[in-house]
This record gives structure tokens, sequence and C-alpha cells, in this order.
């Protein structure tokens, strides 16, 4: 608990310094993309870690994120302050509907009809031409006025500082959410659903709370990415995305804090690294999977999603008023 | 018997005439017992008697075919299992349940679920109040762990424990959901004799001290024996005999279903 805290409070907090030592745009980038892909990380662990169910379709709320942002700031001309937070309450929303829906089956039926989902959110954004402009995407998501005085170094820092914020923020949530006793209600059901419900825990109402929590996280990602791209078009709900995600919280660890945000660092880099050795990259990947499934199952901070809580193991507290042990302690 | 409530004189728990079909398979049939306040009751009988069926038609996991429950009074057949535990009746598994990958100490801080729950703004803006609740669990839990005999194995993984410490662990649990009817259902199986005892004593003392009543199935004869003020008897799904445990070991009805027709004289 202390450790998982002090731990993200570090990692901001340096995160926080890089742009005062990163000069050079092409690093501030990659380090913009690690704080968007821990943002959806840490989301898409929400679900995977916590409740322990396997969602192929957290595309789905990212891309909602991502439209809903366009299509708020091209069409309404929203403002980016308001554009991200009502991207991620949308796609919230989204996940209540998705999650009313498919948070009632479990292993390989919700992983199926979540992927159906992010498929079908695809094929809408695809086809319907009058309100997504489909297969051509949203081209010119409005940024700030003020960035087109700016050089491109100031541009990039500012996003940088735009994505610490999302991540800072997700970061808060994910972390309240997962130490507080709906958290634990959470982790109960992932452990063993007889002995939630038998204790009084719904197990419907903790998959979905965390499921929504996990669609509000990455449809701010999403919206963030609309603006930093400043194009949005149906590949945002392409399995590339879901696939990355999967990777990092599996690498890093799932049902740990701290795992997806070290996944989103090494997976982003090795993606940079990997570029050129193109369709060769997946395939790495994939044994890369394969390795920490067989070898490392519970990913590189695995070794935290238990213990997370201690407490003195001596003889009940009167016992230890009696023979106090100072010495040597 | 017992302490009189001001709720009244109706049973904790009143099973009424409850039935189970699987199919063409009559698991349960036709059962009604009670579960007065300060109790322990033990349900016994051969293997496939229904007992265990019937701790799933009273906690909510199947619902009865017909029969109704009454937990103080109120008719509660067909609840599911989570409301059962708002209701005050808190079960325990046969095979043994519990949250594995958990500690000792987790394990019981999750079954004080009901205590330690919050509304959504607490949830990711938690106050004092929260905190003060959180506090409170935790010694609690902590304290439960210590009754149970677990302290030395707070920190340990729940896989790692042994047959017996894992039977006490999944009474804990139960226990820290501050049920006032608590079911166990064969707490013992799997214990040595030593520490079967051990359990029988911690059950006494737990009636009254954190539990109002206690409903147990049991094979550890040896333990129902000792530790019921009233024993109900099943046999392939029907009551077959109830009373204090002298009785209904000297019930000749009750010898040979146990025994066999045979050899009960």
């Amino acid at each position: 608990m202390r450790f998982e805290r002090n731990a993200l409070l570090a990692t901001l907090l340096i995160t926080a310094l890089l742009p005062l030592v990163i000069r050079d745009q092409y690093l501030l980038h990659v380090a913009i993309m690690v704080l968007f892909y821990a943002v959806l990380a840490t989301s898409l662990n929400l679900i995977v870690g916590y409740v322990g169910e396997f969602s192929l379709g957290h595309t789905a709320f990212l891309g909602t994120g991502a439209y809903a942002a366009a299509l708020l700031s091209t069409k309404l001309g929203w403002p980016m302050w308001a554009t991200i937070p009502a991207a991620g309450l949308l796609a919230a929303f989204m996940g209540l509907l998705i999650g009313s829906i498919t948070l009632r089956l479990q292993g390989p039926f919700f992983v199926i009809v979540t992927l159906s989902f992010a498929e079908v959110l695809r094929l809408v954004a695809d086809n319907w031409v009058a309100f997504t402009n489909g297969p051509m995407g949203i081209a010119g998501v409005p940024q700030p006025s003020w960035l087109a005085q700016a050089g491109n170094l100031a541009t990039r820092q500012f996003y940088f500082y735009l994505a610490w914020g999302v991540l800072a923020i997700s970061l808060y949530l994910a972390y309240r959410f997962v130490y507080s006793s709906a958290g634990r209600a959470a982790v109960a059901v992932r452990e063993n659903r007889y002995v939630a419900q038998s204790v009084g825990i719904r197990p419907f109402r903790y998959a979905m709370l965390a499921f929504v929590l996990g669609a509000l996280l990455a449809g701010m990602a999403g919206g963030f990415y609309a603006h930093y791209i400043s194009f949005v078009g149906p590949e945002v709900f392409r399995f590339a995305f879901m696939v990355s995600m999967i990777i990092m919280v599996l690498i890093g660890g799932k049902g740990t804090l701290v795992g997806p945000l070290l996944g989103a660092l090494l997976v982003t880099f090795l993606e940079e690294y990997l570029r050129e050795a193109k369709e060769l990259r997946l395939s790495l990947f994939g044994l890369a999977v394969m390795g920490i499934v067989l070898f490392l199952p519970r990913g590189l901070m695995g070794f935290l999603a238990t213990r997370r809580e201690v407490r003195p193991t001596a003889a009940p507290p009167v016992a230890v008023a009696i023979a106090p042990r100072r010495q040597g302690v | 018997m017992g302490t009189v409530h001001p709720l009244g004189n109706a049973p904790l728990l009143e099973v009424r005439g409850v039935s189970k079909s699987f199919g063409g398979i009559k698991a349960v049939k036709d059962i009604s017992f009670q579960v007065r306040e300060g109790e322990i009751v033990g349900l016994i009988g051969p293997n496939g008697a229904g007992k265990t069926t019937c701790f799933n038609l009273i906690t909510g996991f199947y619902t009865p075919t017909a029969g109704q429950v009454f937990v103080k009074g109120e008719n509660v057949t067909g609840a599911k299992p989570y409301q059962m535990a708002k209701k005050g009746v808190v079960r325990s598994f046969q095979k043994t349940n519990i949250l594995k990958s958990l500690s000792v100490f987790e394990n019981v801080l999750a079954g004080r679920y009901l205590q330690t729950r919050q509304g959504l703004w607490r949830t990711f803006f938690p106050g004092r109040a929260v905190r003060e609740t959180e506090r409170a669990a935790r010694e609690e839990a902590e304290r439960i762990v210590h009754i149970m005999g677990l302290g030395e194995r707070m920190n340990a993984p729940a896989y790692l424990l042994s047959c017996g410490e894992l039977r006490l662990l999944e009474v804990g649990v139960a226990l820290a959901a501050k049920p006032d009817l608590l079911m166990l259902d064969e707490p013992a199986a799997g214990l040595n004799s030593q520490e079967a005892l051990g359990l029988g004593r911690i059950l006494k003392q737990l009636r009254g001290s954190h539990v109002t009543s206690i409903l147990l199935v049991e094979h550890n004869m040896g333990l129902v024996m000792n530790v019921s003020d009233r024993v109900v008897v099943m046999h392939f799904g029907e009551k077959l005999a109830e009373g204090a445990p002298a009785e209904v070991q000297r019930n000749p009805a009750v010898v040979e279903a146990y025994l066999g027709g045979g050899r009960a004289a």
C-alpha cells in the first residue's frame, strides 16, 4: 500500500521534471506516448487486474473518447479543457451501456462480447459518413490558438504536461479505487465469487464500477489523443491499440498499479526501436507475451499483487504488552 | 432457550417445508427446522443426505422449489446470497473457499465488507470518517485472526496454509462479516481430532460474544455432539430426527441410517 503510493508519487514527480532535461522533440514525443499508453494500460488493468475479466474491447472507450473530443471541438467549437473531460464522461457512459450487458458474462464469453462491441463501434465510425466522416476520419482537430505562436518544442512540452495531468488524475482515481473498500470487494470477487457473495458483496456492482472507471480513463486518453495527433479515424478502434495495452498490462503485472506504468514504458520504447523490423515486430511481441505467460505469469511487478497489507505477525497485542521486546528490534 | 430478544419471539432462522428438486431428483424434501437465538444447532446425516443443499437453499445460492425461509420473522426465500449477508446470515463452504492469493489478514479484512463499504464519492475522496472506519476494520480483522489462532500466519498468503488453518481462516472470514447466524459447512473436515477439539472450543466462545447462533453441518460426531444444543438429522433429503445430542444418539432410526438396518440392534 505504502510502497505503491510512494512509487506512484515518485514516478509522477520524476516524470514532471523530464521536459527540463529532454530537449529533443522526438524523444519528447515518445515520452508523451508513454504517458498516453500509461493511462490506457492503467485503465485496462482496472478490468483485467482487479475485476479479473479479460476485456478485448477496451478500444471502444478509447475510440469513443477520441471521436467525442474531435467532434465536440470541430463541430461545436468546445475548448480543449472541456472536450477531454467530456470525452471521459461519454466513454464512461458507453462503459455503463456495454458493461450492463457484458458484465453478466464471464470468462471467454465476456472476452468475445467485449471484442464484438469494439468491432461494432469501428464499423459505425467507418460507415456513418455524415457524422464521423467515415474512413476519411476527422482531420484538423483544433489545438489551442496560442500554440500557433509557440515553437515546436513548446508545443510538445505543453502536450507532455497535458498527458502528465491526465495520467496524474487517472492514477489518483485508480489508486483511490484499488485501496478502498470497493477495490477490496472487487479483488474478493476476482479471487472467489462465492466467498465474496457470502460476505455480502454484490459482484456485478464492483465489476461495473471498475469497468466504468476504466472506460472513463480510456476516454480521457482518447480525448487527449484526438487533440495531440489532431486527427481521428476509425483506426482508433483497431486491434493494434488493444494488443499494445494487453502486452503492457501483462508485462508490467496485472493487479498492480505500478506494473502497467512500467509496461507502458517498456513497450512504447520497444515499439519505437523495433519500428524498422516492421512485420517482425508483431511476431516479436507475440513471443514476448508467450514468454511472460510461461515464465513470469504475474508480470514484472507481480510480487506487488499480493501482500498489499501487512500487520505485525506476533502474538496478540495483549501478549505483546506483557513481554515487550525492545532490544534488537 | 437462549436470550430473549426485544425483536420478539421469532426464531433467528426458520426453515418451513423447504424442498428442492434437480430434474427428477429430490435433493431436499419438505425440511422444517428452527435455529433460535443463542443456540448452536448441528445438522447431520450420511453423505448425500442433502445437508449442503439445505445450506445453499437457506443462503440463496439455490432457490427452493417449495417452502419458505425466514430470518428474524422476515421471509427471505429466494433472496440473493449477498442480500442474505445483510440480513445477518453468513456461511462458510464445504469445499474450502477462500481468497487464495491474499494473505490471512487480507482475507479476514475482505470479510469485513459490509462494515467498510462507502458511497461513490467517499470511495474517491475519503475523509476522516472513512479513515476511521478503515482503521477500526483493520483492528477488528486483526483481532479475529488472533481469535482463530492464526496470529502467527497473519501475513502468510492463504495458499500456503495447512488444511486445518484454512478451515479456521474460513470461519474467520465468515465471522468478519459480523453475522447473527454463522453457518458452517463441515468446518472440521480434514482436521485431526486435536484440531477439531480446538475448533469446538472456539465455536463455543464465539456464540454469545461474536455471533448470536451457529448452524453447523459436520461429520465429526465428537465435535457436533460436544458443541450442539440441538441436532437435526437428515437422511435421503428428509428430516429423520431432531433433539438434544443425547436423544438423537439413542434414536434407533438415526442409528439405522448411519450403520444400516441389520447391525442396528
